[in-house]
């Protein structure tokens, strides 16, 4: 090989070498921007927060009963949703006074719906027996229902007035008597 | 007054921050000495002005000055005043400051300590360091600001919070706080976010000093390396800790049993530690042979942005979990920082990429450097698997609408066999020789450890014949423990017969003369022993739960709970307390008695479940007081039998130890390795002996 050739190959080297080099630097900010990307979308709906007013958004869900109820037909009372998952703790801490206000103001025009996100049915159903929750409670399957919401983890908590608007969420384990008190404020709204 | 003194010390560490940055790399970039001393002057600056700060904080938390809403949000009149000044760390605004404090405090040290030694490397690093400490400061004073006071407008429900006087609104000192999350009141949560901070705000030196080494060129050398070698062990054994206090708080107060869920917050702070682990050990490689010196860059890079990204995760709730958020403008302004990081540190090693270059080639796969190349490999793959199980439901939102979650199964599964072969590892790649392992002095090193172990390994899986895999699992670590054991046996047996000590002062010589070797290896052994505790976490569990009224007895293997009665009583820190009274036998023996609590803290309405625990070395029995009916005449009890867990805290003690022997200097060697060369000072036209 004479020292031209020698000195075109080491060159031809070097530009192979720069170009993978250039591909590799081509590829990690193709990966730094995809997961940048990827964390300004979660940033963006974590901000925007979970739903707080407008109508609520309708869905029908079917108990682990069986029982199956529709959102927009339980228009004229005050509706209570309440996001929970049996491996969250915080859940646990509210799941009493949920049952508790519940049986007091069952047969008053209010309904009390439990929506169980992102769980396993074995569990879910152990944690209903364990806590006695007798309001209908049912799975989200494939999280349509937390979507429509936005949440941001449990539990979360939606108070609907009786004409089917938000009127607030709570985030994090309800306290008594928060929930005596939105639901009294609700049901004293003058509805045609 | 005092509160008006820590807003203008902070205010001034921002300004002063901000300075030293730029001073820095203006005086670096165009050569000129006094606008460097004058940023190093400014930097160390910053360090009392926060100390400062944080004073004031921490004075308006043990005084109770609600007028603060920080005051306000994390403490209040029932909490004693020592978890009152622990409370610095309880909120955000606090941990957002004290963040910068500490960083701070890091960096004071090193302009201290380091300044005559790498002043090449200077200017650039205070500029990366100060930068990142501006970004912190700056977070503390417009978004997280402690100092923010409540207001109170006339006829409003509910209170404003702003720095000054709002026009219209009138000063407002609520009667009593909120008081810290009762959650947080356990020494693991005590301890847990300092040292957290601490590992984390730590890495920011090896980082900065790797900048400085890129942008300067400098990275050909190991200059970098061996100056941060020690912060980088302080860092990371500050992180170890961090992650066994958070485990041992998780398993004495949160009531699942175990001590490691695989939540995202925890991934968040295990990835860092991984890659950190990592780079600890092919920081090695470098300044021993020259080798690894991209893995080294790129291992520093990784682990300063993924403390970044735990950070960013944990602080903005992006990814759902278990754990509590808050909404605030931290986020987007997280976000920019972490993409100005990311990027700037990958467009830096691209320029700088040639000068990474490897001094040596790997000579044989059966060598040293193979078992580096190979443990860096399996580390960066573990963090792998953990990032994208973490960020796993963020994509199957984005691609199918869908938000999946998985689950401490799928982390188990993907990254068993993985640990599995870092434990295999540690007890083989001492045995290696640096260069070329001939194979067969390997085989004759490895023989008694293998054939130990299996013995052990059979006997003790034929007494508990359960899970296969455990079986295999109790043979690595037993084979690793031996193998590490067998080093030191080496060790003491060659100082005995060429100087002929008695084994008590080999022993102790031994380790003396080689600090960073026998160190390492008491890291390991502390590791093997955590790694027993994760495969009796595994393997090895048993539970039980049920419903007994008084008299009655619970049941689950040799163990027997006998429910005596309830008792409820005030307790400390504002709290109710019901105790159940029960007592455990061991086959019908007794043994002692056992007092599962619920303690519910009255001002924040929130129940607190503390486990009784009978621990031995073997195994724990944990007993949780689930409820109880009105009568106090029946409970309900969930009782976990957790073996081996106690390694796990006694694994961690010992990697505190051996880490602390590692970072001790070797004597002799005494400063050798970090004078600087002559040509280095004589190259350097920056500063000039004055």
């Amino acid at each position: 090989m004479s020292e031209q050739q020698k000195a075109q190959k080491v060159e031809g080297e070097g530009q192979a070498t720069s170009g993978r080099r250039r591909g590799g630097l081509v590829l990690s900010f193709a990966v730094i921007l995809a997961l940048l990307g990827l964390l300004a979308w979660g940033l963006i709906k974590v901000q925007a927060g979970p739903l707080d007013d407008g109508l609520a958004p309708d869905f029908t869900i079917t108990g682990f009963d069986s029982r199956t109820v529709n959102l927009s037909q339980l228009r004229g009372q005050v509706m209570i949703i309440n996001f929970w998952a049996s491996w969250c703790p915080p859940c646990r801490e509210e799941a009493a006074y949920l049952e508790e206000t519940w049986r007091k103001y069952q047969g008053q025009e209010v309904v009390f719906i439990g929506v169980d996100w992102v769980d396993t049915e074995k569990e879910a159903l152990a944690y209903i027996k364990e806590f006695d929750i007798t309001y209908i409670n049912g799975p989200d399957i494939g999280t349509r229902i937390a979507q429509a919401y936005n949440i941001q983890g449990v539990p979360e908590t939606f108070f609907v007035a009786r004409n089917g608007e938000l009127r607030g969420v709570q985030i994090g384990p309800l306290k008594a008597p928060q929930l005596d008190e939105k639901i009294d404020e609700l049901l004293g709204e003058a509805y045609p | 007054m005092i509160v008006e003194i820590g807003l203008i010390a902070l205010s001034i560490a921002f300004l002063f921050s901000l300075y030293a940055a730029l001073a820095s790399a203006y005086g670096g970039w165009h050569g000129q000495a006094a606008w460097v001393e004058s940023a190093r002057n400014a930097s160390l600056l910053v360090f009392p002005l926060l100390t400062i700060s944080v004073l004031v904080v921490v004075y308006a938390l043990y005084k109770m000055d609600f007028s603060l809403a920080y005051v306000y949000d994390v403490s209040s009149q029932a909490m004693s005043p020592f978890l009152r000044v622990t409370a610095l760390w309880g909120g955000q605004q606090g941990s957002v400051l004290f963040w910068a404090w500490l960083m701070a405090g890091f960096i004071a040290v090193v302009l201290i300590r380091k300044w005559e030694r790498d002043l090449e490397l200077m200017p650039y690093m205070i500029a990366t360091a100060m930068l990142t400490t501006t970004f912190f400061v700056g977070v503390v004073v417009f978004i997280t600001n402690p100092f923010v006071r409540l207001w109170h407008f006339e006829g409003a429900f509910e209170l404003t919070q702003a720095l000054f006087q709002p026009a219209g609104a009138m000063p407002f000192t609520p009667a009593d706080g909120n008081g810290l999350n009762p959650l947080l009141r356990h020494f693991g949560m005590i301890g847990h976010p300092p040292t957290t901070y601490i590992g984390f705000t730590g890495f920011v030196i090896p980082f900065s000093f790797a900048i400085a080494a890129l942008i300067t060129g400098k990275s050909r050398g190991d200059e970098w390396i061996r100056t941060t070698r020690r912060w980088t062990l302080v860092a990371w054994i500050f992180l170890s800790i961090g992650l066994i206090l958070g485990g041992r708080w998780a398993y004495d107060v949160l009531g699942w049993g175990g001590f490691w869920g695989w939540d995202p917050v925890e991934n968040a702070m295990l990835m860092p530690w991984l890659t950190g682990t990592a780079f600890l050990h092919s920081a090695m490689m470098t300044e021993k042979r020259g080798m690894l010196k991209k893995w080294n860059m790129i291992l520093i890079v990784l682990t300063y942005s993924l403390s970044l990204f735990g950070t960013f995760i944990t602080r903005t709730g992006v990814i759902s979990s278990v754990h509590a958020f808050s909404k605030s403008a931290l986020g987007p302004a997280f976000f920019g920082f972490i993409g100005l990081t990311f990027l700037g540190s990958v467009t830096l090693l691209y320029l700088r990429w040639d000068t990474l270059k490897s001094e040596h080639s790997l000579e044989s796969f059966l060598s040293r450097e193979s078992a580096f190349v190979l443990q860096n490999m399996l580390f960066l793959a573990i963090t792998f698997v953990v990032f994208w199980g973490t960020i796993f439901p963020l994509i199957s939102e984005l691609v199918t609408g869908t938000k999946i979650t998985v689950g401490p199964p799928y982390f188990q599964r993907a990254t068993g066999p993985l640990f599995f072969a870092l434990v295999l590892l540690m007890g083989i790649a001492p045995l290696f020789a640096w260069r070329k392992q001939a194979l067969g002095a390997f085989g004759k090193a490895i023989w008694i450890p293998v054939a130990g172990s299996l013995i052990i390994s059979t006997v003790w899986g034929y007494m508990h014949r359960m899970h296969p895999a455990s079986i295999f699992g109790l043979w690595l670590v037993s084979f690793a423990l031996a193998a590490i054991l067998a080093e030191f046996w080496k060790g003491v047996q060659a100082r005995r017969s060429t100087r002929g000590e008695n084994p008590l002062s080999a022993r102790i010589n031994l380790i003396g003369r080689n600090h960073r070797r026998y160190g390492g290896y008491i890291i390991h052994l502390g590791v093997v022993l955590i790694a027993l505790g994760f495969i009796g976490d595994s393997y090895y569990k048993q539970e039980t739960q049920g419903t007994v009224s008084s008299g009655e007895s619970l049941s689950i293997g040799r163990y027997q709970m006998r429910f005596d009665q309830l008792r409820f009583y005030p307790g400390s820190d504002g709290r109710e307390v019901t105790e159940a009274v029960m007592t455990l036998y061991e086959n019908g023996e007794r043994i002692r008695p056992l007092n599962p609590r619920r303690d519910y803290f009255i001002v924040q309405e929130q129940p607190v479940s503390i486990p009784g625990v009978y621990s031995t070395p073997g195994k724990d029995v944990y007993v949780l007081l689930i409820g109880w009916d009105a009568s106090g005449e029946s409970a309900s009890f969930k009782i976990y039998v957790n073996s081996f867990i106690n390694w796990v805290w006694i694994g961690g003690l010992m990697m505190i130890l051996g880490t602390i022997i590692a970072a001790w200097r070797d004597p002799g060697q005494l400063e050798t390795s970090y004078v600087i060369r002559p040509e280095l000072q004589t190259s350097f036209p920056l500063i000039r002996e004055g």
